[in-house]
């Protein structure tokens, strides 16, 4: 009897010990990581530019509407590419530093739809301070990741019109 | 006194606007770019005279040397405007092998800027070590387009270095570019590590009060700021990488 409940003890231990092991020896490292993020963010970032083409010009004219309908399209292409490459497997050592990116990255998507809200109701101003914020929140999480050599993925504002 | 305080709050101004530099990194290479205009509130219909300052540079993660830098381009946005209309131009042989007194002396009228530059000197088989040098930059023509005219001078040990930069239009964010094309008669030693440039003159053309660098803040009349990209350098690389980083920043309608 002693002796089935050690094997049933080891047995259990084994496959705790393969449980608790497993994800390790599936996340990818840095590299194949960033190499994996980059090919979801390049076409998202391309479009970003293309949606946004002529946003400020609109701003300038107090074409609100029309810039309001280009951040809404960037705020849908923006929360996708996040959602998407949240769920993506990520390295073990780097859990910490990237949950902080995917922090600012939330804070950014919320921006953006504060932003398209702002310029719909005719308020430019407030939208503008909330780009301001916007651009802030894009740097904070281009520095947490910065090691990691980010390009299609990293913030940039001239993709934003 | 006047000129002191006027040129006081310009530098608190632009120290306000250079608060965050911002960095990319490619491999074990980071870029930083830093920068600013003054004053911050400009016309919403008119370009206004500004002075701009830009800080750029490398370094390694690992204390590595730097690689070799073959072409510094710098990019402002359309709404900033370059006249050198009426303003004396500096040629580079004038210059070349001159130090910075002697510098002036032939091209003082021409004087566009100011600065300062560090690169890292590496020779095989001896630890690298910095040079730095005090930067002059002068209105110019170079192949017949227009042209800033960079002259550097290190005391230790004593170089003597006339880069131009050229200027050119071209469309898209970053409308007005800066070029400049780093000759292999530098040889492999010196790599560039960091420069900090002020741009800043006005001149009289004519009657008439003129400056190097205007720029406007077109925003409409209920809206009192707007964020702007500002300036983007991109350092090609011996190797044929390239590694760029853009900032923005806010100018005030008034």
């Amino acid at each position: 009897m002693s002796r089935t409940i050690t094997i049933t003890l080891m047995l259990a231990v084994a496959l705790s010990i393969a449980a608790a092991t497993a994800p390790a020896a599936e996340a990818p490292t840095r590299d194949e990581y960033v190499a994996g993020l980059e090919t979801i963010c390049q076409p998202d970032a391309l479009a970003t530019q293309r949606a946004m083409k002529g946003a400020r010009g609109d701003i300038r004219a107090e074409r609100f509407d029309a810039a309001a309908k280009k951040f809404a399209r960037a705020t849908a292409i923006f929360g996708g590419d996040v959602k998407e490459i949240s769920a993506q497997p990520r390295p073990v050592a780097d859990g910490e530093r990237l949950s902080k990116w995917f922090t600012y990255l939330k804070r950014q998507e919320a921006y953006l739809v504060q932003i398209t809200a702002q310029l719909r109701h005719d308020h430019p101003t407030k939208a503008l301070r909330l780009i301001q914020r916007f651009i802030h929140a894009g740097t904070q999480a281009n520095n947490v990741v910065l090691a990691f050599g980010f390009h299609w993925c990293s913030f940039e504002f001239s993709r934003y019109g | 006194m006047k000129r002191l305080l006027v040129a006081l709050a310009v530098l608190a101004s632009l120290t306000a606007a250079t608060a965050h530099g911002e960095r990319a990194q490619r491999g074990n290479l980071i870029v930083t770019l830093d920068g600013g205009f003054a004053p911050r509130a400009l016309p919403r219909d008119r370009p206004a005279p500004v002075s701009v300052q830009l800080k750029a540079g490398l370094r390694t993660t690992d204390d590595t040397t730097l690689p070799r830098v073959t072409r510094v381009e710098l990019g402002i946005p359309g709404q900033g405007l370059i006249s050198s209309r009426g303003l004396p131009t500096c040629p580079p042989r004038q210059i070349r092998d001159t130090t910075t007194a002697k510098a002036l002396e032939a091209c003082r009228p021409a004087l566009i800027g100011s600065g300062r530059m560090v690169a890292q000197v590496k020779i095989p088989n001896q630890p690298a070590f910095p040079v730095r040098a005090r930067l002059l930059a002068f209105n110019g023509r170079v192949h017949g387009s227009r042209a800033v005219i960079v002259h550097g001078i290190a005391v230790r040990p004593p170089t003597v270095v006339v880069l131009p930069f050229l200027i050119h239009l071209r469309p898209g964010k970053f409308g007005t570019v800066l070029t400049a094309h780093l000759p292999p008669n530098l040889g492999p030693w010196p790599r560039f590590a960091r420069f900090e440039m002020n741009f800043h003159r006005r001149y009289a053309y004519h009657g008439r009060r003129l400056s190097y660098i205007s720029a406007s803040c077109p925003v409409p009349k209920r809206v009192p700021f707007a964020p702007f990209s500002f300036a983007k350098a991109t350092f090609t690389l011996a190797d044929g990488r390239q590694i760029s980083k853009g900032i923005a920043r806010s100018c005030w309608g008034r």
